[in-house]
């Protein structure tokens, strides 16, 4: 993001819609703190600038990386999804993504309104890689990892800071209490936050066994959550 | 990837908040996928909802219907916001029976959601549950502000403008009301529920220390 300071009149009113504080006026002009600034356009879609003196800019490798994870408007171009550029579970009715017997874990850094550096990201990815879990192939954390065993992420977008990042995974259900240790071990190693996502197929009896081994090993689920209605078919246009 | 889980607030408040959304699948039927999407929306849309919206292209504020409705490509994702899971199961009803074979995503009290789907006649398929925030706890602001802010999982309502527009309405600028426009019309998915932004607002506004 850019301000034009020729336009600018120092007005503040953009201040409050920048989600990583980025924004302050100095010397009777709006100014952006690049280094915090994660280019989710936000302050530029809200309209709020009465002068239309906030630009949105052309990026380049590898800043371009905040704003593709930070701007829902945009597609990720490894996966073509908008938003965080994942389907995770809202599409595995017709995938299988997440299959029976496992669970899909995401973790979410930088959320909720924190933002993050993707070295907290890799923090995250290479303390649960020791398990030996399989990262999602269809996810853009996974696309810039160098090593996918071990979690590395590539060197140049360490410190690129983005609104949040998901690092995503399935293990055998029974993993489930393992995984959650090495998390909350690796929490207390970052610079940030992360919201964490547990998603498991509902068997015959009803029941959704991730949940229910997490809340045994002494983890708390939120009652609220995503379910997945099993409308999807995999070969939808067939019989339009 | 999760943009309406992690909703924060109590189960009073929870009980009328309900997301409702479609997508395809990429590789897997996400060819010709827009007509049927734009099908998806123009039936949540005989019920009323309280917000809409597509991920491609903005929100019922910020673009309106119109808009919203022809912005509708192969990848979008269709969010509709409802106050009551009697709605959300008629909804569900009606979508069983037209058979798009999108993915349909209910996000709420995954109780309530379930009797939906039973209501409906769906066995649900596959369900994600929130096991909370971790880390650096310390950054985030107080309870009330995370239970509008969560609304909008892309982080496009900052904790600030929560804080700015609670002033407002504090200080009698802005009703509840518009300040909930003003704050969802900055979620381009249309996932905030302005009617409960506006009450947690109002409530934020009469409880917050400095309130007259």
């Amino acid at each position: 993001m850019r301000v034009d300071v020729e336009a600018c009149i120092g007005c503040g009113e953009c201040i409050p819609y920048c989600p990583m504080n980025a924004l302050a006026v100095k010397d009777e002009h709006c100014m952006v703190d690049e280094k915090e600034c994660v280019e989710c356009n936000i302050c530029y879609y809200s309209g709020v600038c009465p002068v239309e003196a906030l630009q949105k800019e052309d990026l380049t490798w590898p800043r371009e990386v905040r704003s593709v994870f930070s701007d829902p408007l945009q597609s990720h171009s490894t996966t073509g999804v908008p938003g965080r550029g994942t389907e995770e579970m809202k599409t595995n009715d017709v995938t299988g993504r997440f299959r029976a017997g496992y669970a899909g874990i995401a973790v979410e850094l930088g959320r909720p309104g924190t933002g993050t550096r993707f070295r907290d990201v890799e923090k995250v990815a290479m303390a649960v890689a020791t398990l030996g879990v399989k990262f999602e192939d269809k996810n853009p954390v996974t696309s810039l990892m160098t090593d996918r065993a071990t979690g590395k992420i590539r060197d140049d977008v360490l410190e690129e800071k983005a609104l949040s990042a998901i690092v995503e995974f399935d293990a055998p259900l029974e993993m489930v209490p393992e995984v959650l240790k090495v998390l909350r071990d690796v929490s207390s190693k970052i610079d940030t936050v992360f919201s964490l996502d547990l998603a498991c197929w509902v068997n015959e009896e009803n029941k959704v066994k991730a949940m229910e081994l997490a809340m045994a090993a002494g983890y708390e689920c939120s009652g609220n959550g995503k379910t997945n209605a099993g409308l999807g078919r995999p070969l939808a246009n067939l019989g339009k | 990837m999760t943009h309406t889980l992690h909703r924060a607030g109590t189960v009073e408040s929870l009980e009328r908040d309900y997301v409702v959304f479609a997508m395809a699948a990429q590789g897997v039927n996400r060819d010709g996928a827009a007509e049927k999407l734009r099908k998806f929306l123009e039936t949540v849309l005989k019920y009323n909802p309280v917000n809409f919206g597509d991920m491609k292209t903005g929100n019922a504020i910020s673009v309106g219907q119109e808009k919203v409705l022809e912005g509708i490509r192969d990848n979008s994702i269709v969010h509709g916001v409802f106050t009551d899971a009697d709605t959300v199961a008629r909804l569900l009803n009606e979508l069983k029976e037209a058979a798009l074979g999108m993915s349909v995503v209910v996000t709420g009290l995954l109780d309530h959601a379930d009797k939906c789907c039973r209501e409906a006649g769906l066995q649900r398929h596959t369900v994600e549950c929130s096991l909370g925030i971790w880390g650096r706890t310390d950054l985030l602001p107080e309870r009330e502000n995370l239970e509008i802010s969560t609304m909008c999982g892309h982080g496009m309502v900052s904790f600030k403008l929560v804080d700015h527009l609670v002033e407002k309405v504090q200080k009698g600028r802005m009703t509840p009301k518009a300040a909930a426009r003003e704050l969802a019309s900055n979620c381009h998915c249309g996932v905030v529920n302005p009617e409960r932004a506006a009450e947690l607002l109002e409530k934020m506004a009469r409880t917050r220390v400095g309130a007259e």
